[in-house]
This record gives C-alpha cells, sequence and structure tokens, in this order.
C-alpha cells in the first residue's frame, strides 16, 4: 500500500503486532472488556476529531459534543423510525456526514467571523446548549431527558462482532485524517494554530481554512457518535452535553494534543480509569462521583504532563536522538 | 520616471489621541530600492502596516498598481504581489525551517485546498524550497525547528519566507533587527541579489552603511509625518534632516 511507505519499518511492526495483539484479545477477554474496548475505539476517534479542532488549529470549541450526540440521535431516530436494517445504517452515515458538515459549516460561519479563541469557545458553548435543550424538548422525537432507546441491525448486536466493526472504525478513520494532516490542507491548519496573522500574510485565507477542520472534525464526530450510539443502544442528552466535549478535551490532554495518536492512548487510559471507578462503586460511593476524579485527572495532567503521554514519549525518543527528532512534533504525528 | 507601484494618499492613523502617521503621500517606484528613515517610534512599522493591510487608515488612500486597495484584506493584498516581513520575527516556530518555507511556497503556487494527497509528493514544492533555503543559507538548518534557530538564523528565515512568495513589491521591517554586525553583509548581499532579480524593495532600516549600499532612494519619517524624500545624498545633506534627525545623533548611531 502506498500509505504504508511513509511509516517506518519499526513503527510498521509495533501497528502489526497491535492489531494482531488487538484481534486476539477479544476471544479471551470477558464480555464487559469487549465492550469497554469497543468504547474506547469508537471515543478515540472522537477525540481525534476534537484534536483536528484544538491540536491542530487551535479553536477551542466547547459545542463538540453537538456533532457526537447528532451522530448518536440520528441513528437512532431512523432506527426507530425506519427500520434497524443496514439500508437505514447507511442512511444514518450519509445524513450524519450531510448534517454534521452543515452545522459545522453554519457554527463557522458564526464563530470564524473574528473575535477571539474565548469568544469562539463562549459561542460554540451556547450553540451546544441550544442542541442540548432542543433534543431535550423535542420530546416527540427524542424521548426527550429519558434518552431515547433503540434496536439496532442484528448484523451489530453481536458483542464480539461488534468490537471488529469499532476496530476497523478506528482504524480507517485514523487513517483518513493522518492523510488529512499530512495534506496541504492539513499543513496550512498547523501554521495557522502556530500563527494565525503570518498565515494570513503568506496569503491564506485562514477562516476558509478554519472552516475546512472544522467541518472535517465535525463529521468525524457525527460518525463516531452514530458507533457510540449503536455500541450502547441508546441516546441521550448527555451525548450532547459540555461535559461530553470535555471528556473529549481530557482524553487528548491526557494523551496529547496535536499528535493524533494521543487521542487513541487518551481513550484507552480516561476510559480504563473511568471503567475501573465506576467497579469501586460497591466500595464507596464517592467513586460514583466521575466528575470529581475527572478534575483531578484534568489538573495533574496539566501540572505534570501538558504535552500527555505522547509528549513523554517524544520527549524520551527526542533524548535518545535529539537531532532526528525535530521532525516528530512537526510532521504532527 | 519609473512606474508607481505603491502610492498613498493623505494616509493617516490614530491611536486615540495620537497620531501615529499623520497625512503621508509618498509613491514608491518599480524597481527603486527605496528605504524608509525615521527616529524610533517614528510611525514607520505603523506605516507598513497600513499598507500591507494589517491596520486600516482612519484617512486617507493607498493604490498598489493602479488600483485603490484600501479596502482589501492583506490576503488579497498578499495575492496581488505584495509581501511583507516584520520588525519582530514572526515565524512558525514549531515546524521545521523548510516547513516554514515550504508553506510559503505552497501558498504562493496556490495549491488549493486539497486534502488527501501528502504535502511531500509536490516535488515542484521542494525543490523550490530547497532554492529559497540556499538563498538565505539555511540550507543545513534545514530540520530544525524555526524556534530553535538563531535569532540571526529567524531573520534569515523571515526574509527567506517572504522571498518565497515571489512578491513584486517587498515590503521589510528592519531585516537586521538584533542581527549581529558579522551577519549583515550577508544580508545586504541577499537583499542585492533580490534587487537584481527585478523585485522593488521597501526596507525600513536603521543601520547607515546598509542604507548607503543599498538604496536609490531615501524617504524620512518624523513624527508620523514625510519629512523629505529623494535620493540619498541629497537627503542626507539636507538641513532640515540634519536638524530634525541627524542633529538628534541618531543616524549614524549603530541603532538596533
Ligand atoms: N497598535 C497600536 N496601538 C497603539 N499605538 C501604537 C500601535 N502601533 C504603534 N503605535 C504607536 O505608534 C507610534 C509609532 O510606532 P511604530 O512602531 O510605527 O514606530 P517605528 O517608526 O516603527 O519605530 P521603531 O524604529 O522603534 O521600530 C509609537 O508611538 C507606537 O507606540
Ligand atoms: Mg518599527
Amino acid at each position: 500500500m502506498k500509505l504504508l511507505k511513509n511509516i517506518d519499518k519499526k513503527t510498521f511492526i509495533a501497528i502489526g503486532v497491535l492489531l494482531v495483539v488487538l484481534s486476539i484479545v477479544p476471544h479471551l477477554a470477558k464480555l464487559s472488556t469487549i465492550t469497554l474496548m469497543s468504547r474506547i475505539f469508537i471515543l478515540a476517534v472522537y477525540a481525534m476529531s476534537y484534536d483536528i479542532l484544538r491540536g491542530y488549529t487551535g479553536f477551542i470549541n466547547l459545542g463538540h459534543a453537538l456533532f457526537f450526540g447528532s451522530g448518536a440521535y440520528i441513528g437512532g431516530i431512523l432506527f426507530t423510525k425506519i427500520d434497524n436494517t443496514m439500508g437505514v445504517f447507511v442512511l444514518a452515515v450519509i445524513i450524519t456526514v450531510i448534517y454534521c458538515s452543515l452545522a459545522a459549516y453554519i457554527m463557522g460561519k458564526i464563530v470564524l467571523r473574528g473575535g477571539g479563541v474565548i469568544a469562539a469557545a463562549m459561542i460554540t458553548l451556547a450553540l451546544g446548549e441550544i442542541a442540548r435543550n432542543t433534543a431535550e424538548r423535542w420530546r416527540s422525537v427524542t424521548m426527550g431527558a429519558d434518552g431515547l432507546p433503540f434496536k439496532i441491525p442484528d448484523i451489530f448486536r453481536d458483542r464480539l462482532g461488534f468490537y471488529y466493526y469499532a476496530l476497523i472504525f478506528l482504524i480507517i478513520m485514523t487513517i483518513i485524517l493522518r492523510q488529512f494532516i499530512l495534506s496541504p490542507t492539513g499543513r496550512v491548519l498547523m501554521a495557522i494554530r502556530e500563527n494565525e496573522q503570518r498565515a494570513t500574510f503568506l496569503g491564506y485565507n485562514t477562516s476558509k481554512y478554519k472552516l475546512i477542520g472544522l467541518q472535517v472534525a465535525g463529521i468525524t464526530s457525527g460518525l463516531s457518535g452514530v458507533m457510540f450510539g449503536i455500541l450502547n443502544r441508546f441516546a441521550n442528552t448527555d451525548l450532547l452535553s459540555v461535559q461530553q466535549t470535555l471528556n473529549a478535551l481530557l482524553i487528548t490532554l491526557v494523551g496529547g494534543t496535536g499528535t493524533l495518536y494521543g487521542a487513541i492512548v487518551g481513550s484507552a487510559f480516561v476510559n480504563t480509569v473511568q471503567n475501573y471507578l465506576l467497579d469501586l462503586r460497591s466500595v464507596h460511593p464517592i467513586f460514583e462521583r466521575w466528575l470529581l476524579f475527572f478534575g483531578a485527572m484534568y489538573v495533574v495532567v496539566v501540572l505534570f504532563m501538558p504535552e500527555g503521554f505522547v509528549g513523554l514519549w517524544n520527549k524520551y525518543l527526542k533524548d535518545r536522538r535529539t537531532k532526528k527528532n525535530s521532525r516528530v512534533f512537526e510532521k504532527g504525528l | 520616471m519609473a512606474d508607481t507601484l505603491i502610492q498613498t494618499e493623505n494616509l493617516s492613523i490614530s491611536f486615540g489621541a495620537h497620531k501615529a502617521v499623520n497625512n503621508v503621500s509618498i509613491s514608491l517606484e518599480k524597481g527603486l530600492f527605496t528605504t524608509i528613515l525615521g527616529p524610533n517610534g517614528a510611525g514607520k512599522t505603523t506605516l507598513f502596516n497600513l499598507i500591507s493591510g494589517l491596520l486600516k487608515p482612519t484617512e486617507g488612500k493607498i493604490y498598489f498598481k493602479g488600483t485603490d486597495i484600501t479596502g482589501l484584506s492583506p490576503i488579497e493584498r498578499v495575492k496581488m504581489g505584495m509581501g511583507r516581513s516584520f520588525q519582530l520575527t514572526n515565524v512558525f516556530s514549531r515546524l521545521t525551517t523548510f516547513e516554514n518555507v515550504r508553506l510559503s511556497i505552497q501558498a504562493h503556487q496556490e495549491v488549493g485546498y486539497k486534502m488527501f494527497t501528502d504535502y511531500r509528493k509536490f516535488k515542484s514544492l521542494n525543490d523550490k524550497t530547497h532554492e529559497i533555503l540556499e538563498e538565505v543559507l539555511l540550507k543545513d538548518k534545514k530540520d530544525f525547528l524555526a524556534g530553535e534557530l538563531s535569532h540571526g538564523e529567524q531573520r534569515k528565515l523571515e526574509l527567506g519566507m517572504v522571498l518565497a512568495l515571489q512578491p513584486e513589491v517587498l515590503l521589510l521591517d528592519e531585516p537586521t533587527a538584533g542581527m549581529s554586525i558579522e551577519e549583515v553583509p550577508t544580508m545586504i548581499d541577499i537583499l542585492n541579489k533580490t534587487k537584481e532579480k527585478g523585485t522593488t524593495i521597501i526596507l525600513i532600516e536603521h543601520k547607515m552603511d546598509m542604507v548607503k549600499a543599498l538604496s536609490d532612494k531615501l524617504i524620512i519619517i518624523v513624527n508620523g509625518a514625510k519629512l523629505v524624500e529623494g535620493d540619498p545624498e541629497e537627503v542626507s545633506q539636507n538641513p532640515e534632516v540634519l536638524k530634525a534627525y541627524l542633529g538628534g545623533g541618531v543616524l549614524n548611531e549603530p541603532t538596533t
């Protein structure tokens, strides 16, 4: 494959081994582990979409869950109102892509007109809240605050089978997003993150580029939402909430911002910890307070490893071979 | 008389009560190496900010190649062939030197919004990047992050990035600011070569040896207003200039 030419041999082998392990593990694991891992894969894609925005474009979107939740609802509503078949799944994917690119376009047009990062953060926060509120009130379709349980296509019903679909989903999205980051457009996004004014003076229409970045992120987020909905067979307004956006933020922070792969590492870490804490609920009710731990983890990460796991790893590599490594960050991978 | 490339008409901008640029009308001719001189805080950088579109004037008009560009964005001005560098180094620090220049070239060659082709596959961009890096003597630093370069190297990179845009007119704001004395001749050399290629250069500079070596024309700005303009020899003999500017003992002092 042409794609693989850019990856050096060691990385190639490492990825190969990882994939083999990931294909075997579910056969040995408990059902709950399989579900947890599927969740990790899907939320990794969601976090990668957030990284495209924050890590590569430097744009803080507090309404990012809007796309994620919408994806889950679009799937759920269509499966409920039409039928739970593969055809409808494909339809849900298509509608999610269209809906999210439109929503991102509108969001972008409102947010990217000027004003700073803070203004953008506030406006996106408001937009996200509007979406959440709409879902809560539109009871006839969304079942409001109770949430929407739905039936899914048979092919996804088997947990083990779905594990593989989630894994394939992660692989495909990683390849696509990696290509995007390595494209001329992706490069310009990095330039904008570094220094938007200078990018303007090179003649780049930075708002247009940011809009493209937002649309790519929105669509990716929406698709991960569809998958997440199928995993849970359920959609509720939490999926549209700021909390859900902050989850993506935490995952990318833990993993490493602006690294794409950091989102995968972060998702594995955060979801495993979250799962573990939930198991401790029976020991003491304090472990139900995920938000508390969420906050604590946030503080620890910001204080002790501001560049996340992938940042730490890169630093380690850098210490080993100082020169070659200066490209690692720049490639953004 | 050469064609006028850039013209300003009664250009003014105020920051609150302070008129940083006051009623400046100048014309910059094609092919002439023009240097803008003036004491610190005279408004030189602000004048560049107006011409390049970073700031909008409170009054007056700017023409570029005969078109009124007063209302145009910086992006549109760049596309028309105007390139500028910054007094304070303004590069993409966490990208490599190579990538900084390559991005400039990508902008100039209008690669477009390609989303899934690998950026390294555009051979002509890479070749051109190497050429520019050679021109500004940064070839062996190409894999360093821009932020890791020395100050002088960053100034060269800054220049390389505008050169890569192949502008018709190049606005250079103190390209040697903060550079060591030994590095200045290299800069003069690069600028001379650029001039020979037919690029019109407008320079803001304090270093007199450099100004004398390069300029075809001087414009003196004091307190936001144009004092005199003309032939370098004449201007530096002008009693008004001597009084208002040289008299202050600023001109021969190697300021930063
Ligand atoms: N954005 C701004 N807001 C407020 N005041 C400004 C702004 N930009 C410049 N000024 C003021 O305008 C005046 C002219 O500044 P400018 O930077 O143009 O001077 P300069 O001639 O480039 O000086 P130097 O030789 O030190 O670079 C200064 O008094 C400066 O403080
Ligand atoms: Mg200045």
